[in-house]
């Protein structure tokens, strides 16, 4: 190499050295690239009317757009509708956007929407997500452009409903084409479009080049099934996946320290508690109840059984949804065992001779069903508590039973245990699906979910009457007097508020991390080469 | 033979209706609705009740049993509960994935433990033959799940030569398949050592021997092939676990086989694709030992089938 040659490829060095970011800021977002992503389940089905649980909801959210979507500050974002408009507590009026085209070729207008409607709501057909809509009766189409989302009775949540992933505006002429098949190869309008579902392996979705809006900087997002959660961590360390959904609890720490990772996390919309069964004695005895929520040390459980992975809990909805207030259960029932115990003591009890509280001889002993693994450390927690009130003297016996049982159990007529371990998610994010079906008198099951056995007038009459306002101040006021109503009677413990979290390598850039656990943020994710 | 093959398929029958029926009974006696868990937190009970009718499962069972076997005559395994495709496609897909897996891990159990059992039996309580013992003890004691991590520990994460998890390449059957081999290699070996210790002690072995034939041709020939009955027993059945008990294996290395498909229809009720996915295993199980039937007649002359 000669003199010259070599004070060229220097002068051309000090170049590319100068051009080089040097660790700047923020880079701008590169073109191209595939993002793999390790998650626990494989996706049931891809139709968004039937699957509404995450495996199948994070894939769909992509390909299939609502009305109005709910942005990660949890507010409502116009999506496929430009403009919206509440007429009545029973009509919302949507204008559509008038320059989208499904994946194949359909346009879409307001026809589609209330064929999208039609087909969830069809009451020959059971569609998973009329279930969970509120009372829907359907869409009428204005003109082209224009549809009205009504009712059959006042609804205050309705533009939330219109909100949820599940909403996703489906293509009539694919799914006439496609029949049942439709839900493994959907059809919709979003940023990427379906490429290939193996099944319990992975599903690919590619970007949509002729997308109405922000195009996607990925080419390819694949989206891989890695049962085994030491398995899933492994193939995020080799690099055969760049981003693991469900990481490691126990491994976060690790992770979170080394530069060579990213970790993001939302709080979510899940709590999990401990419920009452208000039917059994001595449960129906309200210083009983307050006693065994004061003797729950929830902050030893959330630092050393959830070590991080969840978030604080103060009621049983989460803090991003609609109407949420603070139960102060810290102030109310703060842990006491000793306060505990002098409650346990009023309703009659007294400290037997093996230091178990007995009333007329009989021992204090509660019974609690818990499934083990249906919701994050739901077992753990379970022990722990059973821990913790033996220190007051009431005896715990935990049934570990499998979860389709604990479902059957709660949701039968009559509950045959005195406590259960449970988990509820907000899904609309409004207080109403929760505070209505969880809380409401006419809501004991089978119909609804007062698996507490909740009877309560004058709770039922709030409830009703923010279901029909049309004042968001006022429903939150309502909503407010009636958690108050919760805390005083309180018929549950919560222990925690579900996070949600991905971790990356740290060339993923840009993931937006969501409370609602369907609507993570993976479309404008760019890889930085 | 022709006739004792047909015999065996007819004799398979009344085994399969014992099978969908033993299903069937074990679904309706555990808890839990499919209808109720599919349509989650939402549901009020009519609609439950509808999707039980759309379901048939407001049906009596012995109902359920006659339309599921008429389906089945006509090769209709029926349409999965919770996802509503047809369970022959469902299982169309899966099958593949589990059939290529269970034969790589017989063909390596067969190579490894046969030729190793082998060795060993030719100079019993020899070092070798110690060593095999020692570490074939080893082989059939760890559990699946653990060989399983600590192979992707080692070759994934460590060495880097092999992919963790997931189905592609013949690199991605690799680890699973020595995996999902280890415990039948060392069953196999443990096996082809004592049946071939005993062929070894006959008198034909000795006048073998007395008559200059080379040693390999003894062990090959005269001792293997009369050794190799209860190994070929052996075998038979340990297909049959590596197709139903790959569950684990298919865990650990994210492969989208029957095993895994099965664990997600017994946490959804999903009792048509259950009792599909379990159908066909039975037809597999009946199958391989029909052809191990067969294969005695073959490795002994002496047995002849009517």
């Amino acid at each position: 190499m000669t003199r010259a040659r070599l004070g060229l490829l220097a002068a051309a060095l000090a170049l590319v050295l100068a051009a080089a970011p040097v660790s700047s800021g923020p880079a701008a977002p590169v073109r191209g690239g595939t993002l793999t992503i390790g998650r626990p389940v494989d996706a049931v089905s891809l139709d968004p009317h039937f699957e509404t649980t995450a495996p199948g909801a994070w894939i769909y959210q992509m390909i299939l757009e609502p009305l109005v979507t709910m942005g990660p500050d949890m507010k409502v974002r116009a999506a496929l509708a430009t403009a919206w408009r509440v007429m009545s507590p029973t009509r919302i009026r949507f204008t559509l956007r008038r320059d989208v085209k499904f994946h194949d070729g359909t346009p879409f207008n307001a026809a589609a929407v209330k064929f999208t409607f039609d087909r969830a709501f069809d009451p020959r057909s059971i569609s998973r997500w009329a279930s969970l809509a509120g009372p829907i009766k359907g869409v009428e189409v204005v003109d082209d452009f224009t549809a009205d989302l009504v009712t059959t009775e006042p609804y205050a949540p309705l533009l939330h409903s219109a909100a949820m992933v599940f909403a996703g505006i489906v293509s009539p002429t694919a799914v006439a084409r496609l029949g049942a098949d439709f839900s493994r190869r959907p059809v919709g309008t979003g940023p990427f479009k379906f490429e290939e579902w193996r099944t319990n392996d992975r599903i690919t979705v590619v970007r949509n080049d002729d997308y109405w809006g922000p195009k996607a900087h990925l080419d390819r997002i694949v989206f891989r099934v890695i049962p085994e959660e030491s398995a899933r961590m492994i193939a995020l360390r080799t690099g055969e996946v760049d981003m693991v959904l469900v990481p490691a609890p126990a491994q976060l720490a690790t992770f979170a320290r080394d530069p060579g990772y990213t970790l993001a996390q939302a709080t979510g919309l899940r709590v999990v508690f401990i419920g009452m069964n208000l039917t059994r004695s001595p449960l129906s005895d309200v210083r009983v109840r307050r006693a065994l929520v004061m003797a729950s040390n929830r902050k030893a459980i959330l630092q050393n059984i959830l070590e991080g992975a969840a978030g604080p809990s103060d009621g049983i909805l989460a803090p991003g949804v609609f109407g949420y207030k603070s139960l102060g259960l810290d102030t109310l029932y703060p842990y006491d065992p000793a306060r505990a115990r002098a409650l346990i003591q009023e309703a009659g009890f007294r400290p037997g001779p093996d230091g178990i509280m007995q009333r007329d001889g009989i021992p204090l002993t509660l019974t609690l069903i818990t499934a083990r693994g249906r919701y994050f450390k739901d077992a753990e927690i379970a022990e722990a508590y059973q821990a913790q009130l033996r220190e007051i003297g009431v005896r715990l016996e935990i049934s570990f039973l499998e979860w389709a049982t604990v479902f059957t159990m709660v949701r039968a007529a009559v509950l045959d245990a005195h406590m259960f371990v449970l988990g509820w998610v907000t899904t609309t994010a409004d207080a109403d699906y929760t505070l209505l079906p969880m809380f409401r008198s006419d809501q004991v099951p089978p119909r609804g979910w007062n698996t507490w056995r909740y009877f309560n007038a004058e709770f039922d009459k709030l409830v009703d009457q923010a279901r029909t306002s049309l004042s968001p101040r006022e429903r939150e006021e309502l909503y407010g007097r009636a958690q108050e109503m919760i805390a005083r009677d309180i018929m549950f413990v919560p222990f925690y508020v579900t996070k949600e979290i991905a971790l990356m390598r740290s060339h993923v850039k840009d993931f937006v991390p969501h409370p609602i656990e369907y609507n993570q943020g993976f479309q404008y994710v760019w890889i930085q080469k | 033979m022709t006739r004792f093959v047909l015999r065996r398929l007819l004799a398979m029958i009344p085994v399969l209706l014992g099978v969908v029926l033993l299903i069937m009974v074990t679904i309706d006696l555990i808890p839990g609705d499919p209808a109720a868990l599919m349509l989650g937190q939402g549901a009020t009970p009519e609609m439950v009740a509808k999707l039980r009718a759309s379901l048939d499962l407001d049906q009596p069972l012995p109902v359920r049993y006659v339309r599921y076997i008429a389906r089945l005559l006509r090769g209709d395994l029926g349409r999965s509960v919770r996802e509503g495709r047809r369970v022959n496609t469902e299982i169309a897909d899966v099958w593949p994935a589990t059939v290529q897996l269970g034969l790589a891990a017989m063909t390596l159990a067969v190579a490894i433990g046969i030729p190793v059992g082998m060795m060993s039996a030719r100079r019993p309580y020899s070092l070798l033959d110690n060593l095999v013992r020692i570490v074939s003890l080893a082989g059939l004691s760890m559990p699946i799940f653990w060989t399983g991590i600590m192979l992707v520990v080692v070759f994934s994460l460590w060495l880097g030569w092999l992919p963790a998890g997931g189905r592609g390449s013949w690199y991605h059957l690799i680890l699973p398949a020595v995996t999902l081999a280890t415990p039948s290699i060392a069953m196999l070996a443990r096996m082809t050592r004592s049946t071939m210790l005993d062929v070894l002690r006959e008198d034909y072995i000795r006048t073998a021997q007395a008559k200059g034939v080379a040693t390999r041709g003894v062990m090959v020939r005269h001792a293997l092939r009369n050794a190799l009955i209860p190994v070929v027993t052996i075998l038979g059945l340990q297909t049959g676990q590596l197709l139903g008990g790959a569950v684990l294996t298919e865990t650990v290395f994210a492969w989208p086989g029957i095993g895994r498909m099965l664990v997600r229809a017994i946490f959804a009720r999903d009792y048509v694709l259950l009792q599909g996915g379990v159908l066909v295993l039975a037809v597999t199980f009946v199958m391989i030992n029909l052809l191990v039937d067969l294969s005695y007649a073959y490795l002994d002359p002496r047995i002849t089938y009517q």
